[in-house]
């Protein structure tokens, strides 16, 4: 799953939800799920490295 | 003229005149081509067959001698000075006397910045026939890449300009770096190794970053084999070659045209900062969703069981309506509402008289009448 797959499905989650149409199982179940996956966007964000490279630097260093 | 060598024991010995001769020849084989270079040196004398000139390759300077008839040459009226770029269409010669390699010419034309756009836009509408700039080929950029490719030039200022707006917007960025030459004639092919590279590495987008330049400068940026290396690239591409007002093709090919460094920077990255902020929103909708259905469900509830409780009641009341209704029916049926009408009711001590023969004269009898009544004696029967 992308990020960006991830973030939609938070946001339609939290749609259904506000709309309230939703039965209590079925609430509980989006926000189970809907957990998870802002658990996931939040992750993906934290572990980002930030790193610059240069491709040649890393290709010189490959060489024996 | 034949080429004979002459033998010396078993080594076979050309004189100058045969050797020449015999490359002459043998170049004379070489197809008739057209050469593009700067015009230098030219030199043409009124007791010259001939004019001579060389043509020089502006990217790496590599020289070539050239020779036209005078005749030919004066006939195109090209008044050519010192770094004229040309077209000349001939063959190569060995000048036999002096052994000099040259092109002979045998066509002429100036090749301006006029011509080069011409053939760039020859270019532009065969590459669009195509469909390399298609709308329906531009893909999206993803909105949380990885890891970026950068290709740019070693000097920096568009280097750093991307750099900085991604990590400035996105400080966990990923960026990979190719560094390449970004002009001259060994630019287009550079580029397009450093876009492949990149993509061997593993990357999830690639901005193409070039500072401003002159026409010629930009020039490899709408080399064919980087506009079609650009358009085939298996991740978007994002270019940022030149200033606003120049097009290169290579802009055309890409899946979007940031019209500087920075802006292209920016267009690769989301902004951390609102990126948390929507995420943190979509976490409060959730718990918000979450707790409202929850308190919906727990009023239906409530609902459900105050009307429960209101059940006997209200099954009360309706049995006290329908009593109601009875008392109402019988009083209806009451004798009231005839005596109104001015009938009586007449007793004796036997209940209610309802014919003569029931009384005897001398009978005492008590008649009842809507409003109060009376005593009486019966005087005679029927």
């Amino acid at each position: 799953m992308t990020f960006e797959e991830a973030q939609r499905e938070l946001e339609e989650i939290v749609h259904r939800l506000e709309s309230g149409d939703t039965s209590l199982d079925e609430a509980l179940k989006l926000w189970e799920r809907g957990e998870e996956l802002y658990r996931f966007c939040k992750e993906r964000l934290d572990t980002a490295e930030g790193k610059i490279e240069e491709l040649a630097g890393r290709a010189n260093a490959a060489k024996p | 003229m034949k080429v004979e060598a002459i033998e010396y024991g078993d080594r076979k010995v050309f004189s100058v005149g045969a050797f020449n001769r015999g490359v002459a020849s043998w170049l004379q084989r070489l197809p008739t081509v057209w050469v593009e270079g700067e015009v230098t040196e030219l030199r043409r004398s009124e007791r010259w067959a001939s004019v001579f000139f060389t043509l020089k390759d502006p990217q790496d300077g590599s020289c070539l001698g050239v020779s036209m008839a005078r005749g030919q040459f004066d006939a195109l009226r090209l008044e050519l000075a010192d770094g004229d770029r040309v077209h000349a269409y001939g063959r190569p010669e060995l000048f036999e006397a002096r052994g000099e390699f040259r092109l002979r010419v045998l066509s002429l034309e100036r090749f301006g910045l006029g011509e080069h756009l011409a053939a760039l836009e020859r270019l532009k509408a065969k590459l669009a026939a195509e469909g390399l700039f298609a709308a329906e080929r531009k893909r999206p950029l993803p909105l949380l890449p990885a890891r970026i490719g950068l290709v740019t030039g070693n000097d920096a200022a568009a280097k750093s300009d991307v750099l900085t707006a991604v990590t400035t917007r996105f400080p966990p960025a990923n960026v990979l770096v190719a560094e390449t030459y970004v002009q001259g004639p060994r630019a287009a092919g550079a580029v397009v190794e450093a876009l492949r590279a990149l993509c061997r590495e593993g990357v999830d987008v690639v901005v193409v970053a070039r500072g401003g330049g002159s026409f010629e400068d930009l020039l490899p940026f709408s080399d064919e084999r980087l506009v079609r290396a650009i358009a085939d690239c298996p991740v978007p591409v994002v270019s940022a070659v030149g200033h606003e007002q120049d097009t290169p093709l290579c802009d055309l090919a890409a899946d979007v045209r940031a019209s500087t460094p920075s802006v292209a920077g920016r267009l690769v990255v989301p902004d951390l900062a609102q990126l948390l902020e929507r995420l943190d929103r979509s976490r409060a909708g959730l718990e918000r969703g979450t707790r409202r259905s929850l308190e919906r469900e727990r009023r239906r509830l409530d609902g459900t069981h105050e009307r429960l409780a209101r059940a006997p009641r209200l099954l009360l009341e309706r049995r006290r309506a329908k009593l109601e209704q009875s008392a109402g029916r019988l009083r209806t049926l009451s004798p009231k509402a005839t005596l109104e009408r001015g009938y009586a009711i007449v007793r004796a001590t036997d209940g209610i008289v309802r014919s003569g023969g029931a009384v005897e004269p001398g009978d005492r009898v008590d008649v009842e009448l809507a409003e109060g009544g009376f005593g009486a004696r019966v005087e005679d029967t029927r």
